[in-house]
């Protein structure tokens, strides 16, 4: 028997989830329904504010392709919204007058941009409606609201430092507009970052041409602009900041209101089980965004590390592969189908600022200091292996680094300015793999190239890699006469094959020589 | 007789021109056999020079410079051997050694069919070998079980080439081409220690600063980026699909594609677009460990220099000895594809072919899949074709066989080979999971081994045939540019040694093999250009006198045109001209059931393997470790690991070191380098028995190419010497 299968949203989560499931459809194990409330099928949000600042095309962007999918037999509707679940009929009520029924019901709605609480703006959070030059940033709509913008070298204010908030302002800057951050706390990132690397990345942001105003409560928005749209950010100490565009980079909220509606349990995203199911619904799952992986019971062991959504795409896409094998598994009949190893709980996030001019990296707690209690007691600390905390910094150079390790592991990593560690730090975070003890080793990956050779002095040294010749051979066919490079690879064959030492051929019988005349 | 030849280097593909002469004052060797190593190697027969050549340019590296030493290298096999019931090889005469396999060949076929016997091939064949080894395979055994250890080396690439381009020639440019580059990307290759004369084409890059190496390892070529040279990216092994992703995402995203070249000559942009769309920088970073700055970096650099003076991305084993294989090489075409590179004048695409004829073998019939000429064997009209050419009806041809990771799989098995043919491989040390490809030998009701030393592999035959060596023969091989060349006989070989094409005529004759085969290499190269006429790779116009005159000829050479040096510059080998842009992405890795089992059992984190070359040796090392010189310089296999990985298990530079996992135990000395990623670990794979890397390696392959997973091992490693009842339990289990 096919399975219905009907998946609510479509972004990119969903487009992965429905990329994993179309060999279920060409064999006719399920039947795919993805419905999507925007006019276009999945693009790439990350993307959304490199789109906003003319830095890529709205093609490129580009996840899902309907009329091929709708050719792999998948059922697409696009610009088209979900009135309601019935869980008792197992159907959907579609804004296009259908009700399709489903076996397998598979929410991934995502979330919304969160209005902030300011004078002359609405915050309803189900009919955001904003007023001219305020924008979030979510979709292809905002972007062309800031492109316009950005090409017509309009003033930006960015209202909010997160990782969002701050890539839009770097890449707005570093093509040409003026922008200005708005956050509140000492400095920007604040919900991730320690106070030694904030400090640093807002100095790394004003040196890209980023204004960044900090400790910033925001009340109100004025609307002064000849045609009635925004003018200035308000903020509680009286001051304004003007612009003519603002744009909200406040965070999401799940969107979970649907869920909500057909009456599942829901926390900060839909309550799902560690294998995604909806609490008490084998029929319904949901991912991504929207989802919040925690089990019923409350001692599951799976679910004892859970935390609700990350806002990243990273985990989203990884439980759509996931659920796929697994409603594959399902609509095959599989006995085996409970036996799918679930998901391995997923490590907190890690932040890397996407942007050109600079470079960020930050992950898990990074709170501590190196001069804590806790990092100085000597001995294990309630059983568990102390915290030891390892940092550097050279603000003049913008560059700090802070590892906090347990037993050797990283719990928590900032890199700013230090490309090579950065990337580094992440894997060994992701990994969970041991730092190696001396951690200025880590911090090497971003100096110079290694110099040369150590042992370049050395006469017994390998000169002529491919034919295996040492230097003191060489030095004593000079001896016996060999004036020149070529005389040199005719006696020892030093120098015929890749040719990479003829320089230090060259430095040996010039030593020769030189040695000769002193 | 005056000895002497101008011909070219025994081993591998870059195929340097060497002039062989008779040293002025020989004294005479004492006479080869099987007496033990005496203490002074005899004087080598024939001195080896460099000779100037487009490609190597007069240099030879150390394999090259002692190449001549093993002609009459104490250990050479000159008769042929049989197994007692002892174990023991003792000589016999070749009409014995025949009937003997007649016999065995006959009886094998009588109560488990044609498919029973089974030929596994080499790279390192001459064409005239590697045509008529397929052929007697089809004709004379009447098998469809035929496969060479070029599936462990070129079968990734030579499937994606074929899947974008419609075809496979290894560099579709002659090798000088590389010269005026700006911007030269290599992913997966370690030319400096691999064939160290190549080198001399990457100057021009490295004055540019854009010599840009991806290896896990900062490898000899890896250095050579430094000092202004170029850029060294360093990822987690197994992540270079995402990285290629992550190139061709900057490459759309910043605008530096070529449009119009995409709209001109290419297929299936949009999918490619759509599929690299969720591979920004940023994460790309997070999958591979390489900064995105560089990432961007290197994109902007393959965009500049092919407005400047050219840019060419190549591709190596590193990239291509993987389960997605096919997918990583294709990701690289793809984006060469999106920078317009591949036929244009000063631009390209190319992977560096391995083996000595890792391009020929590939292309006459050693395949399981494929008829001579790069024909597929399930195409009819290639089937007719050959039908008319061997004179024999179309039916006789047998059909597709298995690749070489299956054949080996089947060897002893129910329904599997039971007789086998080895000729010119090693797969007890080269083959991926080498144990079990060591128990399947052992299974065998007959294997017969054609080699001039005792390899492991030939340890292991029921018979061993001595055959020539390079400086021995006559014949042609076709370079890693898709150049022929010829290769020429300098001295007669030993009196008990013949040519493989000797044996495979004698046998054919024995046992009434349809069509003809001949033992004159001349003879057999002509059929192969009446076989290969028509076909992708024809070689139709080439001759003998053609190349003894010193012609340049590259495939494609239909007769009565001059040849193909450059492919793909109007159109390429697809029906509508166009290169087609296939989207791949990382597939979720399936854990083997050994390795879940291995993690469940064992204390401490994993590392991962990968495995590799050292200058000195070639392949399995059956031929360069019994080289005096190169066995002093690199005696045995060493485990390269990062002092800080080292550290963290107690282990110091030289220390014996044990790696394991579920498939067996390698111990070998460790050598402490921080050239390495420190969760990764190297192995040398020229090594047999408890220093050989592939008793580590699994026997999973590529679904499309049936390439193993030679670089992506988990291994547990740990001070000490390796657990070595384990290994005398297997033993005594064969026995």
């Amino acid at each position: 028997m096919t399975e219905r299968i009907v998946v609510v949203g479509f972004g990119p989560v969903a487009a992965r989830l429905v990329d994993e499931l179309l060999p279920a459809v060409q064999s006719g194990l399920a039947h795919l329904t993805v419905v999507g409330e925007e006019a276009e099928a999945a693009y790439n949000r990350v993307l959304v504010a490199d789109l906003g600042v003319g830095r890529t095309t709205a093609s490129a962007l580009a996840l899902s392709d309907a009329a091929a999918l709708i050719a792999d037999g998948v059922d697409v509707r696009l610009g088209v919204r979900v009135r309601r679940v019935d869980r008792a009929r197992q159907q959907l009520v579609l804004s296009d007058g259908t009700s399709p029924g489903y076996d397998r019901l598979v929410f991934a709605t995502g979330s919304r941009p969160v209005i902030p609480n300011l004078t002359g703006l609405n915050p309803d959070p189900a009919a955001p409606v904003l007023p001219a030059g305020v924008t979030a940033l979510r979709d292809l709509r905002d972007a062309s609201v800031l492109h316009a913008a950005v090409a017509g070298g309009k003033r930006v204010v960015v209202l909010g430092g997160g990782v969002l908030g701050l890539e839009t302002a770097l890449a707005a800057a570093e093509e040409g507009a003026t922008v200005t951050v708005v956050h509140n706390g000492p400095h920007p990132l604040g919900r991730n970052i320690d106070r030694g690397g904030g400090a640093v990345l807002a100095a790394s942001l004003r040196n890209c041409g980023v204004r960044v105003a900090g400790n910033a409560r925001s009340t109100g928005v004025e609307h002064n602009a000849p045609d009635g749209g925004f003018s200035a950010l308000l903020l509680d100490d009286g001051s304004a900041i003007d612009g003519d565009l603002l744009v909200l980079s406040c965070g999401v909220r799940p969107r979970t209101e649907l869920a909500e509606g057909c009456g599942l349990s829901t926390g900060a995203g839909i309550l799902v089980d560690h294998k995604l199911r909806a609490h008490h619904e084998p029929h319904i799952f949901a991912i991504g965004d929207c989802a919040e992986v925690r089990c019923p019971e409350p001692d599951c062991t799976e679910c004892r590390t859970a935390r609700g959504p990350s806002g990243l795409v990273g985990p989203g896409w990884r439980q759509a592969e996931w659920l796929a094998e697994y409603l594959t598994l399902l609509a095959s009949g599989a006995p085996d189908a409970e036996l799918l190893q679930a998901l391995p709980p997923e490590l907190p996030g890690v932040v890397v600022l996407k942007a050109r001019g600079m470079n960020m990296a930050v992950a898990g707690d990074v709170s501590a200091d190196p001069w804590d209690e806790e990092a100085l007691t000597a001995g294990a600390v309630n059983g568990r292996a102390r915290l030891q905390i390892a940092q550097w910094a050279d603000p003049e150079h913008g560059r700090y680094v802070k590892m906090t390790t347990r037993a050797g592991v990283l719990e928590g990593l900032v890199a700013v300015g230090m490309p090579r560690t950065g990337a580094e730090l992440v894997q060994l975070f992701e990994r969970g793999a041991e730092l190696p003890a001396d951690r200025s080793l880590l911090l090497r990956l971003d100096g110079p190239d290694q110099a040369a050779a150590a042992g370049a002095a050395d006469p017994e040294r390998t000169v002529c890699r491919c034919a295996g010749v040492s230097g003191t051979k060489i030095a004593a066919a000079v001896t016996d006469g060999c004036g020149t490079v070529a005389e040199v690879s005719g006696a020892t064959r030093a120098g015929t094959g890749c040719g990479g030492c003829h320089d230090d051929i060259k430095g040996l019988i010039e030593k020769h020589f030189q040695g000769a005349v002193a | 007789m005056t000895n002497g030849a101008d011909t070219h280097c025994p081993y591998c593909a870059l195929q340097c021109a060497m002039t062989l002469t008779t040293p002025a004052a020989l004294t005479p060797a004492s006479r080869p056999g099987s007496a033990p190593v005496p203490e002074q190697p005899a004087a080598a027969l024939l001195d080896v020079a460099g000779r100037d050549f487009p490609t190597n340019r007069g240099g030879l590296c150390r394999k090259g410079w002692t190449s001549a030493s093993l002609l009459n290298h104490p250990g050479r096999v000159t008769e042929p051997l049989l197994k007692g019931a002892d174990g023991v090889h003792r000589p016999i005469g070749w009409d014995e050694a025949l009937e003997r396999i007649t016999t065995a060949v006959k009886s094998t076929r009588a109560r488990h069919g044609a498919d029973a016997v089974g030929v596994f091939g080499g790279g390192g064949l001459t064409n005239e070998k590697a045509y008529q080894l397929g052929k007697f395979a089809r004709l004379a055994l009447g098998t469809s079980r035929i496969d060479y250890n070029g599936r462990f080396c070129m079968s990734s690439a030579a499937a994606a080439g074929m899947r974008a381009f419609g075809l496979d020639r290894g560099l579709p440019f002659p090798l000088e081409d590389l010269d005026s580059a700006s911007t030269i990307l290599m992913l997966g290759s370690n030319v400096a220690e691999t064939m160290p004369p190549f080198v001399q084409h990457l100057q021009g890059a490295r004055d540019a600063g854009g010599l840009i190496v991806v290896d896990p390892r900062r490898s000899a070529t890896a250095a050579f980026t430094s000092d202004g040279g170029g850029l060294h990216l360093q990822p987690l092994p197994g992540t270079d699909l995402a990285l290629l992703l992550g190139l061709a995402h900057v490459v759309i995203h910043e605008g530096l594609a070529d449009a119009g070249y995409i709209a001109a000559r290419t297929a299936g942009y949009d999918a490619v677009v759509r599929s690299v769309a969720a591979y920004w920088p940023e994460r790309v970073q997070s999958l591979t460990g390489v900064p995105a700055v560089l990432i961007r970096d290197t994109a902007r650099r393959l965009a500049d220099g092919s407005r400047r003076g050219g840019s060419y991305i190549l591709t190596g084993r590193g990239v291509e000895q993987h389960v997605d294989g096919t997918d990583t090489a294709t990701a690289a075409i793809n984006l060469s594809l999106l920078l317009g590179l591949p036929g244009s004048a000063r631009s390209g695409y190319g992977t560096l072919t391995g083996q000595g004829n890792g391009q020929g073998g590939r292309e006459h019939g050693q395949k399981a899949d494929q008829l001579p000429g790069y024909r597929k064997i399930t195409d009819p009209a290639a089937r007719a074709h050959m039908a008319e050419v061997w004179g024999v009806p179309e039916s006789l041809i047998p059909g597709p066989g298995l690749p070489a990771v299956q054949l080996l799989k089947s060897l002893g098995q129910p329904d599997g080979v039971r007789c086998l043919f080895v000729h010119g491989a090693n797969v007890a040390v080269s083959a991926p999971d080498a144990n079990a490809v060591i128990a399947g030998l052992r299974s065998l009701d007959f294997l017969v081994v054609c080699d001039f030393f005792l390899s492991e592999t030939a340890a292991e035959a029921d018979l061993i045939l001595p055959v020539t060596q390079w400086a021995e023969e006559e014949g042609t091989l076709t370079n890693l540019e898709g150049r022929v060349l010829r290769r020429r006989r300098a001295l007669a070989p030993p009196p008990g040694v013949r040519s493989e094409l000797w044996i495979m005529t004698r046998l054919a004759e024995a046992l009434d093999a349809p069509s003809m085969f001949s033992e004159d290499p001349e003879t057999v190269f002509e059929e192969l250009r009446l076989a290969s006429s028509g076909g992708l790779a024809d070689y139709s116009g080439i001759d003998y006198a053609m190349l003894d005159r010193g012609e340049a000829a590259y495939w494609p050479y239909p007769a009565g045109s001059t040849g193909t040096p450059r492919l793909f510059l109007d159109s390429f080998a697809h029906a509508d001209g166009r290169a087609v842009l296939t989207p791949v992405t990382p597939r979720r890795r399936a854990a083997s059931a050994s390795d879940a089992a291995d993690a469940a059992d064992r204390a401490g984190k994993p590392m991962t393997l990968i495995t590799g070359r050292l200058m000195e040796h070639y392949q399995s090392g059956a031929q360069t470790r019994r080289v005096a010189a190169l066995a002093a310089a690199q005696p045995e296999a060493r485990l390269q690991i990062h002092p800080a990985a080292a550290a963290a298990q107690g282990i110091a530079e030289g220390d014996v070191v044990s790696i394991s996992n579920g498939r067996g135990e390698v111990s070998c000395r460790a050598e402490l380098s921080t050239d390495i990623r420190p969760e990764t670990v190297f192995l040398p794979f020229h090594f047999p028995e408890l220093e050989s890397a592939n008793r580590l390696t699994e026997a999973a392959t590529d679904p499309i190419s049936g390439m193993p997973e030679f670089k992506f091992s988990k291994v547990w490693v740990k001070p000490g010497a390796a657990n070595l009842r384990a290994n005398e339990l297997q033993k005594e289990g064969a026995s």
